[in-house]
């Protein structure tokens, strides 16, 4: 900075909020000895509107490039003076706060004392805006299209949303259909099957000319920032096209068969194979992780709807928000967990929801092992709520309702069938509470454990249950004919490919962490990449949906100007001074910084829409090459000295 | 340091994280708390941009405790793990601190959440105490300019 600092302090009395403790006419008077201060004043309100006129006066009156406000918290009033002296032609980062209210006036009430520390808190303003640099606003070029990642209840939701406000959507899904795991499991409320809202789901996205859906495909790479995102993304073969008419006679004639992901391995599905009957895009499959290329099916197919040929293709795509919302997997049960794997009669809910689809291999039908059972039993918090190694601490939210309607509705079908809910805390919440009265009515029988787990044996007579019931304190010894096992959830199995393409993090749980819960929902840390459903943690489908819509409305915030402004207040790096040490590039926790070569020498390199202006880079640097602007290292120095008196040169 | 009719009056500079810590002062003047007049709070977005030569230059310059504060680990963070840097640098820092002729305690690093304005009034009340109960720092320590 060349020009000789002019500084004008404007010191406020807001009302007798300031000036009723702290001698504000003392501390103008004393801002006027500082150095590089022309003129001081104080008035009533600077914040109303003929206390900024009077600072813009004396803007252009006394030639003032620097300014500094004695009055409030710049959390409050910095935007507004900022605003003030960009009209007075000066850059509104020429502009420090001195916060003398609430660091001050408010909390002090010896008026002597506090005056002499509102007189140091000016001068460390003073101090640190003598260092101050005019910065610039960028502004880039932004898509307006966007990428969601994962077809569930959330992704379709986001999808929806976009589309129906204008902006076109990439919908990506790993699988052949989308429709995630309500499409297979739960119920919205006791009235409503997931499939039910899936389906209506897929009406919509289907008549969408606007939604873009890429099933089979997976994003391996992403590149760029917010609104210029460049998302790799493979599309694996499929090998049947749209003129497949679901006959279903490749199945027939297919040689290769592996457990039925889509039953959750209750039975067997063909290496060709539609994932369920109102499977979208709806068509047959053909698994390329098992197919043999026998050629039968292609063989048989009277449509030419299969064609064995079929490549893997990768493309660009170009979109300028990300929507990440590839939910969760269930919980596995270890062998012999609870006698899981031993035993046939021995299941987990998932696979009783789907036995209890009309879609599923017993069209209905409540049958294991091959007959109606007489008596079964819920067993709660698998996985969930405790320690055993591979299981989680957190609630799941989804079991118990999902546990409960199941009961429910196996009583309804099942009138005379014994139903046990062993269970440690019922959780079902907010309007799923009289879903819990109805099974009681249904007299479905709930017993209580606590620390201690209940048992199962296998034994030649018989499934059994021993169960310590807490509320009447006596053991239990039940006879049950089948066993489900309420599990939970757990993050998805392939969320380390996602965080290394994608550079979200992750919390405590496993799961990608939002940027801050309560005050930046549904954002992942990184500008741009917005988070949906059970990718953040167990949620139930009406909470996922919601989320659905509000990560989409998050993004359109981002996509609707079709540009974006980068903050100027980021790092800098000084290219003499940098040595290429690359300490920045392993601190930044946005991976905004790169080494790039420049004549030969190393240099480091802000890409400066990744930066978000945290500085921890500037603290780390050895040499002083990277600073953050706003606050380098001269202006912070020179604040901290300004608290005794001392000064840093300019 | 100052000497106000005689009692020994600490300073104390704070380096505050803007989107927890400095939160918190302002909700603590909000809330109309009241607190000793010893410290001086510098403003930085993240409690990972302090760096030691800040703190240091605050000794040599004759403040009697210097506080860095931030959110509380492990997810409060607004720049996702700039508490964490923080806490490696001065965790380490504060163990330079002693080779120097400064008394560790009068060095404090503080997670203080922006709803936690009684727990910023506390620190700076426990702080002033302990520092008077130290007496002035008489640093025998140089910092070349």
């Amino acid at each position: 900075m060349t020009e000789e600092p002019r500084i004008g302090v404007y010191v406020c009395h807001c009302g007798f909020n300031i000036a009723g403790t702290v001698d504000v006419k003392k501390v103008a008077e004393f801002a006027k000895t500082l150095p590089n201060v022309v003129v001081a004043k104080d008035y009533v309100f600077m914040c109303s509107e003929p206390g900024q006129d009077l600072i813009k006066a004396d803007i252009k009156a006394h030639n003032l490039n620097r300014v500094v406000v004695s009055a409030c918290s710049p959390s409050l009033h910095e935007i507004t003076f900022r605003t003030a002296v960009s009209e007075a032609g000066l850059n509104k980062y020429l502009l420090e706060m001195a916060n003398i209210r609430e660091h001050c006036s408010w909390v002090h009430h010896d008026k002597e004392k506090a005056t002499e520390k509102a007189k140091e808190i000016v001068r460390m303003a003073v101090a640190k805006a003598r260092h101050l640099e005019p910065l610039q606003e960028l502004e880039v070029k932004a898509e307006t299209s966007a990428l969601v990642l994962g077809g569930g209840v959330a992704g379709m939701r986001a999808a929806l949303e976009l589309a129906n406000y204008g902006f076109n959507v990439y919908l990506v899904e790993k699988a052949p259909t989308i429709g995630g795991k309500a499409a297979l499991i739960g119920y919205v409320d006791p009235k409503t099957k997931g499939a039910e809202i899936v389906s209506k789901m897929f009406d919509r996205v289907k008549d969408c000319p606007r939604i873009q859906v890429l099933t089979n495909a997976e994003l391996i790479q992403l590149s760029g920032f917010a609104g210029n995102y460049i998302a790799k993304v493979r599309l694996n073969p499929r090998y049947v096209n749209e003129k497949c008419t679901l006959c279903g006679e490749c199945e027939e004639v297919c040689p290769i068969e592996v457990s039925n992901e889509y039953n959750f391995g209750l039975n067997k599905r063909k290496a060709i194979f539609l994932p369920f009957s109102n499977a979208y895009p709806p068509y047959y499959a053909i698994d390329y992780r098992v197919c043999v290329k026998c050629g039968e099916c292609e063989k048989v197919c009277r449509f030419g709807a299969i064609s064995l040929k079929e490549e893997p293709k990768v493309v660009d795509l170009k979109v300028g928000s990300i929507i990440i919302a590839t939910g969760y997997d269930p919980y596995r049960p270890f062998k012999g967990e609870y006698g899981y794997g031993l035993h046939q009669n021995i299941m987990t809910l998932f696979q009783l929801e789907r036995l209890l689809d009309p879609d599923s291999p017993t069209k209905g039908e409540l049958i294991v092992g091959n007959k109606i059972p007489k008596s079964i039993a819920f067993i709660q918090c698998v996985g969930s709520r405790n320690t055993t190694p591979g299981a989680k601490e957190y609630c799941s939210r989804m079991c118990c309702t999902t546990a409960i309607n199941s009961a429910v509705k196996i009583k309804e079908k099942y009138p005379d069938m014994n139903v046990y809910i062993l269970y440690k805390d019922i959780m079902t919440y907010g309007s799923d509470e009289t879903l819990y009265e109805e099974a009681g009515k249904k007299l479905v029988q709930f017993i209580k454990f606590e620390e201690k787990i209940p048992k199962v044996s296998i034994t030649p007579e018989g499934l059994f249950i021993d169960v310590f019931e807490y509320t009447i304190q006596e053991n239990l010894r039940i006879p049950v004919d089948a066993i489900v096992l309420s599990i939970g959830m757990l993050p998805p199995r392939d969320i380390e490919e996602l965080i290394a393409v994608t550079r979200v993090s992750c919390g405590g749980e496993g799961f990608v962490r939002e940027a801050h819960l309560k005050l930046a929902p549904v954002e992942a840390p990184t500008k741009g990449i917005f988070l949906a459903g059970c990718i953040t943690g167990p949620k139930n489908i009406l909470e996922s949906i919601r989320m659905g819509s509000a990560a989409a409305a998050k993004a359109m915030s981002l996509l609707s100007k079709g540009k974006l402004t980068i903050e100027p207040m980021i790092a800098q790096v000084n290219e003499e001074k940098c040595s290429g040490c690359a300490i920045c590039v392993g601190v930044c926790p946005y991976s905004a910084i790169s080494i790039k070569k420049v004549n030969g020498d190393r240099i480091a390199y802000v890409e400066k829409a990744l930066c978000m202006g945290c500085g921890t880079c500037n603290a780390a640097c050895p040499s002083g090459a990277m600073q953050h602007l706003g606050f380098k290292d001269i202006q912070l120095l020179a604040q901290t000295r300004a608290v005794f008196g001392g000064e840093m040169n300019v | 340091m100052s000497e106000t009719k005689g009692e020994f009056e600490p300073k104390i500079v704070v380096y505050a994280c803007n989107w927890c810590t400095y939160a918190a002062t302002d909700l603590a003047g909000t809330s109309r708390m009241s607190y000793p007049p010893n410290v001086r709070i510098i403003r930085v977005m993240c409690s990972g941009r302090i760096d030691p030569q800040f703190v240091l230059q605050a000794f040599a310059d004759g403040a009697d405790g210097v506080i860095v504060a931030g959110c509380h680990p492990p997810a409060d963070c607004h720049y996702i793990e700039g508490n964490y840097k923080a806490y490696r640098r001065f965790e380490l820092f504060r163990k330079l601190l002693e080779t120097m002729g400064i008394e560790q305690e009068r060095f404090r690093l503080e997670w203080i959440s922006a709803a936690e304005a009684s727990r910023w009034v506390q620190v700076v009340n426990e702080m002033v105490t302990q520092v008077k109960k130290l007496g002035p720092l008489k640093p025998n320590l140089e910092v070349r300019e």
